[in-house]
């Protein structure tokens, strides 16, 4: 498979001290590969590392064969809150990466009506985020990332302040989104059974300096939905795999 | 809920009526003097009969908050630009204005008026001075709220640092640079009665100093209620603009 992201050593430093390590990986296209790891190992920084957004000192990290050195408008960055500007409206906020950005791809009307449409949010094109939901304004987020139509979405523990349920729905709306656009997703989680339920492959993190210290390979059939996928034996063995991995098990 | 409204009102017009009575018949039986305090009826009375001197002095006093106030904004907003942005202002210009703050502005209005003259200038510098500094300290701290988690986002969506400006950071420091003007506009006025007392023929400082000076106690107080409502009416002038900034709680 050809790669779209590639790092090769890639380490960083935080005022002398060494967040990450010597991390190498490479990344197809259209996968969806989840950095797993126990919190404050650097996952969130590496992120920021292969968007751009952080400097490094160490090792390469490439996108499309061209070195990461600041973020493009092929790579859309979903963060941890959902980052919305409270005085834009849905509809404004979707497109704000499309307006800000002159190299973006603006969606027209049919494909602009289908994001929205996918994302759940017909009918509130015009509500402000504080009339949303925390699962709505997590959708819409998703969104302004989608509606720039990137190569590869990178997701910095997207769902980690909501409810199970909420996480589960927004779990088979990203599965049903990537499956149908096909993007490759790089997505950082704390949860073991949200990196199993998503991932083609899941790459475990050490504790800091952290490191990838696995690179596990889900062989489980897809189209999968959070019930169904998780009554599979299979997905109980990765489960305890992963966990005797980050030692909590 | 209007029935709880019309209750509160009343609650409060009530309240309010009786200190005007206890007030009117207190002064009435006690037998105070009415240059020493005269009763409401004679205060409003005074009003209605002195209105023509009250509204003309209160466009005058009105003239100088105005274009204090306008040139405070329009001095206090990039100069708290200036500051947030260059670390060279922010060592050099803002100690400077922390410092010039700290000089009773009352202290200086002798000298403005002998800089200045009697005319509307001094006034308005008065005006100026009192309003500008809580709009640079209301202005700066909205720039500083900007929430960094949005700044990053602003970086991932490569906006220019003209777009991060004008489209991120104006918006968030909005509603605390309104709520200076909120406080800045009280401040105008009173600056420019101060400046009034020190030294003018005009206005409703100088119309307060004048009728007081002569007895004429029922103008005193006529004359203070104009202020208080002019100053009233210009900060809902201000708050009225917080419906365009409905945002501020979310």
């Amino acid at each position: 498979m050809k790669s779209v992201i590639s790092l090769s050593g890639a380490g960083k430093l935080f005022g002398g001290r060494q967040v990450l390590q010597d991390v190498s990986a490479e990344i197809g296209a259209a996968e969806f590969v989840s950095i797993l790891g126990p919190s404050g190992c650097g996952k969130s920084t590496l992120l920021r590392l292969i968007a751009g957004l952080v400097p490094f000192e160490e090792g390469r990290i490439r996108f499309g064969g061209a070195d990461v050195t600041a973020p493009t408008a092929e790579m859309g960055f979903v963060f941890q809150t959902s980052n919305l500007l409270p005085w834009r409206n849905v509809r404004d906020n979707l497109l704000l990466g499309v307006d800000l950005d002159p190299q973006a791809r603006r969606p027209d009307e049919a494909a602009f009506a289908a994001l929205v449409e996918t994302l759940g949010l017909t009918g509130f094109e015009t509500s402000y985020p504080s009339e949303l939901s925390g699962g709505m304004r997590h959708r819409v987020a998703i969104g302004q990332a989608l509606a720039r139509n990137p190569q590869v979405l990178l997701m910095d523990e997207p769902f980690g302040a909501l409810d199970a349920l909420t996480r589960d729905r927004l779990n088979v709306e990203l599965l049903r989104i990537w499956q149908r656009d096909r993007k490759t997703v790089l997505l950082v989680t704390h949860s073991i059974s949200e990196a199993v339920l998503l991932s083609d492959r899941v790459l475990v993190m050490s504790e800091r300096p952290g490191t990838i210290i696995e690179d596990v390979r889900i062989d489980m059939p897809r189209p999968r939905d959070p019930s169904a996928t998780r009554e599979d034996p299979a997905f109980g063995d990765y489960v305890v795999r992963l966990s005797k991995l980050m030692g909590v098990a | 809920m209007s029935r709880r409204f019309n209750r509160d009102t009343a609650t409060s017009a009530g309240f309010f009526l009786a200190l005007g009575l206890a007030w009117e018949y207190g002064v009435r039986w006690s037998g105070v003097q009415s240059y020493l305090l005269p009763p409401p009826s004679a205060i409003l009375g005074e009003l209605w009969t002195s209105r023509g001197a009250i509204l003309s002095q209160s466009l005058v006093t009105l003239t100088e908050v105005f274009w204090g106030f306008l040139i405070a904004v329009a001095l206090g907003v990039p100069i708290a630009a200036l500051i947030y942005f260059s670390p060279t202002a922010k060592r050099t210009v803002y100690p400077l204005f922390v410092a010039l703050q700290s000089i009773p502005k009352i202290g200086l209005a002798p000298l403005i008026v002998v800089w200045c003259g009697y005319g509307l200038a001094s006034k308005l510098i008065m005006a100026f001075l009192f309003a500008f500094f809580p709009i640079i300290i209301a202005t700066l701290g909205g720039l500083a709220s900007t929430p960094a988690h949005l700044d990053e986002h602003f970086r991932a969506l490569r906006a220019s640092p003209m777009q991060s400006f004008w489209r991120l950071r104006v918006p968030a420091a909005l509603p605390s640079f309104l709520d200076g003007c909120k406080v800045a506009m009280p401040l105008a006025v009173i600056g420019a009665v101060v400046g009034e007392f020190v030294g003018s023929n005009d206005g409703l400082g100088n119309l307060i100093l004048t009728a007081s000076g002569s007895g004429h106690t029922t103008l005193t107080f006529a004359a203070l209620i104009a202020v208080t409502v002019l100053s009233l009416l210009l900060f809902y002038g201000v708050a009225y603009w917080e419906r365009f900034i409905w945002w501020r709680a979310a």
